[in-house]
């Protein structure tokens, strides 16, 4: 049927080159994920890279020449057409699935109702507000900077009106640190660094507040400490509060006991040192600072661990500022505020879901969870039961239990859903279907017929 | 055919243990503990402590359960002795202990300076949540050691007695009342045992009164908590898989048929391959009432972890054997596959530190048995067809080394058969994999998503379908089709132990683990050596024609 160069389209040759190179690509997609410990940056590097894709073409491109070569087709060719067919309608329910598909997760803790799933895809956005009420989204844009990087030379420009925003640097992996540092700026809130120590415990942090909270606290197991505007009610622990009003230079204590009575106040200064009188703890402060800043800054790092996030850096009227995944950073300008923000995308679903209860069992004896589930309400149908293996369908979408996340306190809290929209799992399913129908086939026909016809098709 | 019957029941008569007086071990093991997640003999309990800590099940001949009993009863018999196994040289060296010896004293250790300062730098690294690196494996080994030491000493860690109103049952530290007499009279027999017996080397035997008092005991446990102690019958058939090792067995039953397959190759004569077939089949009987064993005591399909898939994968392989030998009448088949289970069996046994044997509790996911049954278990049978090709090659190669033209008609028929495997595992390893895939899509919805195991098992199909490709036109012939079933079978070392225990990444990291890594590409380096060699003798003959 195929004459000439072209039927080096339907060749053999072809076929195992790409089978092979298919191997070859996969095998180093594993090793990347191995080497950055991350599957997705496997996934943009390599499984959806343009090699890939060439590869994955070639082979349909082989497929389709290989089957109309055989035109037209006898009782004998059932297995390799299904194989082949099969192995294209998978092909092509994948891309359906990338194309339209939604893989997403939602995290909410027990009593909430959640309505956004996030995806892996991330976007850069600027909201403007003048007036800080209304909220304006002024620029909004799907972005990859894992495969293309914004740099100092080649930068991520975004244009708010006259002026222009650049991303100058990103890491994929990094550490976010931050310092915190005096200010002369009277808008910036108040710092306080302490240290709670006795003969088994040595615990020193710091407390920054800022001007538009009114409390800034931590827990440290022994006590907890809460940076504070004006006295707060306490609340049933041991507690001690740092009391300074904004843009005061003085700070006052109280110290309270867990049955909410007064155990000490007074007024108190950079290195003084207050007796707490539980266990011998000492609590000490270090610095105060009546004006603070945070300086935010990343370490790059090679590999994902669960404490890296990606970051980058932008520049703004001369200023550089570094913003991680999921945040963002706010610019006060003459007569507006930007909101920057860099994120995960979030899709809103249509309907709303309450997670009402939320529930571990563990193995006898021990913390190791057996399995884990959640009752959530869904709009029409009531209380359903979510559990491993055991997803809930609803609307086109369908909730998995994927994991969940502990409070300090080590209790099971925060459910973590997996939500999926597949539009191409019908073709996936039918393609698998037809891959291993043909397979099996295979061993009814002859390998002598296979010899036959692929000989017939290419004569020589 | 008689001489190998008669063969059989000798072997089978030297297994069954002769009616004897309980040992002091048979006496303690009987006890239900409850760890790690579940109910198990005193026996399993004890083996799998001294495995961690001493790194072997018995310690100078005597038995775990002994062991641990008397560590409990008089620690300080046991703190200078070299018992916490230790091999990490960068650990040694960061502890200022000596490099050459294998095994420290538990008194050496705990008073060592540096342990809590590499204990803290482990607890930096599990807070950052980063893969350990080998050094960190061993420190943190070394501090589960330390721990389960100093649990055992105290008793807490041996937990027998159930509580009416919670999931955690009372360590031997707790013990009050009814069942701390109880006990008491199990401690006074077992120190009387010792104490009063004839002759201290060798196996100790168990008074009368030993065996009676820990039956006194698990009656009063039982009272406190019937329904929540342990199902009498499971712990009778685990402290008998324990001791009976139907797969060692197996293993020896196997290797007589191989030895005789072998001689039947040289010989020709025919009551050894009959004989040979009786031994195939004791193996597959041997090894099938194990797994049935393990079955019903984990309540899951023996697949869930490396060290049963070493055990599923010869016995596939040996069935597969057997049915090809039937339908085709190539008798190399059943060699092929007694080697491969020989192999797997030895395996199993020899290396308890990676091919972990012990029964554990399954993360949540895993716990939907129908899927885990299905996926894995029609993998692993892909993972067999090629193991048994492999194994064919191997042969195929030596007789094309050995003699080409006298082996012709074999190599015809050995070529057939790894045609035929190759074809049943492309089948069921694809099979499998999409099952994989419908099974993830129903648990996490996806059904594709490059997870380094999936990943591997569609590198090694597309491996073996280049293959089966090129044999289609004839450029893969019966030499080349031999030395492709060898080198193939690297791609499924990689996806069967390689992601797991090398490569550590993706979403099937409760199968992960550690060790072995030298041995196993030693495995796939020489059998690429051996196919370069074959190939390069073969190539200079068919140059030079003589």
């Amino acid at each position: 049927m195929i004459r000439g160069r072209w039927r080096f389209f339907a060749s053999l040759k072809l076929a195992v080159f790409t089978i092979v190179a298919l191997g070859v690509i996969s095998a180093v997609g594993t090793f990347t994920e191995a080497r950055f410990n991350d599957a997705m940056v496997a996934q943009r590097l390599v499984y959806h890279s343009v090699w890939m894709y060439l590869i994955l073409g070639s082979l349909i491109v082989n497929l389709v020449a290989v089957m109309i070569d055989r035109w037209p087709w006898r009782q004998h060719h059932t297995a390799f057409i299904s194989a082949h067919i099969g192995i294209i309608i998978l092909l092509f329910g994948s891309w359906v699935t990338k194309q339209y598909g939604i893989d997403g997760s939602m995290a909410f803790e027990i009593g909430e109702t959640g309505k956004h799933v996030t995806v892996n895809e991330r976007e850069f956005s600027v909201i403007a507000s003048l007036d800080g009420t209304t909220f304006n989204t002024i620029f909004d844009d799907q972005v990859e900077f894992l495969v293309n990087s914004p740099t100092e030379k080649k930068p991520y420009v975004v244009n708010l009106g006259s002026e222009r925003l650049e991303v100058i640097d990103y890491y994929h992996f990094a550490f976010r640190e931050t310092e915190i540092r005096p200010s002369d700026v009277e808008g910036d809130g108040p710092a306080v660094r302490f240290q709670l120590e006795n003969p088994n415990v040595n615990m020193t942090e710091w407390l920054r507040r800022d001007r538009t909270k009114a409390e800034a606290q931590v827990n440290l197991g022994p006590a907890r400490v809460v940076f504070a505007r004006s006295e707060p009610q306490p609340t049933g622990m041991n507690e001690i509060f740092l009391i300074v009003p904004d843009g005061a230079k003085k700070m006052t204590y109280v110290i309270f006991n867990k049955d909410r009575t007064v155990r000490k106040r007074g007024t108190v200064k950079e290195s003084d040192t207050i007796e707490t009188g539980w266990m011998g703890l000492k609590f000490r402060i270090l610095r105060f600072l009546p004006h603070a800043r945070e300086n935010v800054s990343y370490v790059k790092t090679q590999a994902a661990t669960p404490a890296a996030s990606s970051a980058l850096k932008f520049r703004f009227r001369d200023k550089e500022y570094w913003l991680g995944l999921n945040s963002a950073q706010r610019l006060y300008l003459e007569d507006k505020v930007y909101f920057i923000s860099y994120g995960n995308r979030r899709i809103e679903l249509s309907f709303p879901l309450k997670l009402n209860k939320f529930t571990v069992g563990t193995y006898q004896g021990t913390m190791k969870a057996a399995s884990y589930e959640s009752e959530v309400d869904v709009p029409g149908r009531g209380n359903v039961l979510i559990s491993m293996n055991e997803p809930l369908y609803h609307e086109g979408f369908t909730f998995y239990q994927a994991s969940f996340e502990r409070n300090e306190k080590g209790e099971a809290v925060v459910s973590v859903l997996s939500v999926n929209h597949d539009p191409g799992r019908w073709l996936k399913y039918l393609g698998s279907l037809l891959i291993v129908l043909g397979s099996i086939l295979l061993f009814y026909f002859r390998r002598v017929r296979f010899l036959d016809l692929l000989t017939k098709g290419n004569p020589k | 055919m008689i001489k190998a019957l008669f063969s059989v029941v000798i072997l089978l008569l030297t297994l069954s243990p002769a009616v004897q007086a309980e040992t002091l071990s048979q006496a303690l093991d009987k006890i239900p503990v409850q760890d790690a997640g579940r109910v198990k003999p005193f026996g399993t309990f004890a083996r799998e402590t001294l495995q961690l800590i001493y790194g072997r099940q018995d310690f100078e001949g005597k038995s775990a359960s002994e062991v641990i009993f008397t560590w409990m009863l008089i620690p300080d018999q046991w703190l200078n002795m070299p018992l916490v196994e230790l091999r990490h040289g960068g650990l040694k060296e960061a502890l200022k202990i000596s490099s050459t010896e294998k095994r420290f004293s538990p008194q050496s250790l705990l008073t060592n300076e540096r342990i809590p300062l590499v204990i803290q730098e482990l607890s930096t690294i599990r807070n950052r949540q980063e893969k350990l690196n080998p050094y960190f494996q061993a420190v943190s080994r070394l501090e589960n050691q330390l721990a389960m030491f100093q649990a055992v000493r105290a008793g807490m860690a041996i937990r027998i007695l159930p509580v009416q109103d919670s999931d955690t049952w009372k360590g031997v530290n707790e013990l009050e009342g009814e069942p701390q007499a109880a006990f008491a009279k199990v401690t006074k027999a077992f120190v009387d045992s010792i104490a009063l017996a004839d002759n201290k080397s060798g196996t100790l035997k168990a008074r009368p009164e030993l065996t009676a008092a820990v039956q006194e005991f698990v009656e009063v446990a039982r009272q406190q908590a019937p329904e929540k102690y342990a199902e009498d019958g499971k712990i009778k058939w685990e402290l008998h898989l324990n001791s009976f090792h139907p797969f060692k067995v197996a293993a020896y039953a196997y290797l007589i048929g191989l030895i005789l397959l072998i001689s039947f190759q040289v010989s020709g004569r025919s009551w050894t391959y009959s004989s040979a077939y009786v031994f195939l089949i004791v193996g597959i009987l041997l090894q099938a009432y194990g797994m049935g064993i393990r079955v019903y005591l984990t309540g899951r399909p023996p697949v869930s972890n490396m060290y049963e898939t070493v055990i599923w994968v010869p016995w596939a392989c040996v069935l597969f054997g057997v049915m090809m030998e039937r339908l085709q009448g190539n008798r190399l088949v059943l060699m092929a596959a007694a080697g491969v289970a020989v192999f797997c069996l030895i395996l199993a046994d020899m290396a308890p530190t990676v091919l972990d044997a012990s029964i554990h509790p399954l993360e949540p996911v895993l716990r939907s048995t129908f899927w885990l049954t299905t996926h894995v278990l029609i993998i692993l049978l892909g993972y067999s067809a090629f193991f048994l090709a492999l194994a064919l090659g191997d042969v195929l190669l030596y007789m094309y080394l050995k003699d080409e033209q006298k082996y012709a008609q074999q190599i015809q028929q050995g070529s057939n058969s790894i045609y035929r495997s190759l074809q049943i595992g492309v089948v069921l390893l694809t099979a499998g994999t999409i099952l994989g895939g419908v099974w993830a899509d129903y648990s996490w919805g996806r059904f594709w998503g490059w997870d380094p195991k999936e990943t591997w098992a569609l590198i090694c199909i597309l491996g073996y379908l280049a293959l089966l490709h090129g044999r289609l036109v004839g450029w893969v012939k019966n030499f080349e089709l031999a030395a492709g079933s060898v080198i193939a079978f690297s791609l499924v070392v990689m996806a069967w132990y390689g992601v797991n225990f090398a490569l550590g990444a993706g979403l099937h990291t409760y199968g992960f683990g550690a060790g072995g890594v030298e041995y196993v590409s030693g495995f796939v380096i020489a059998h690429i050596l051996y196919v370069a060699y074959v190939s390069t003798v073969r190539y200079g003959r068919l140059k030079k024609p003589n």
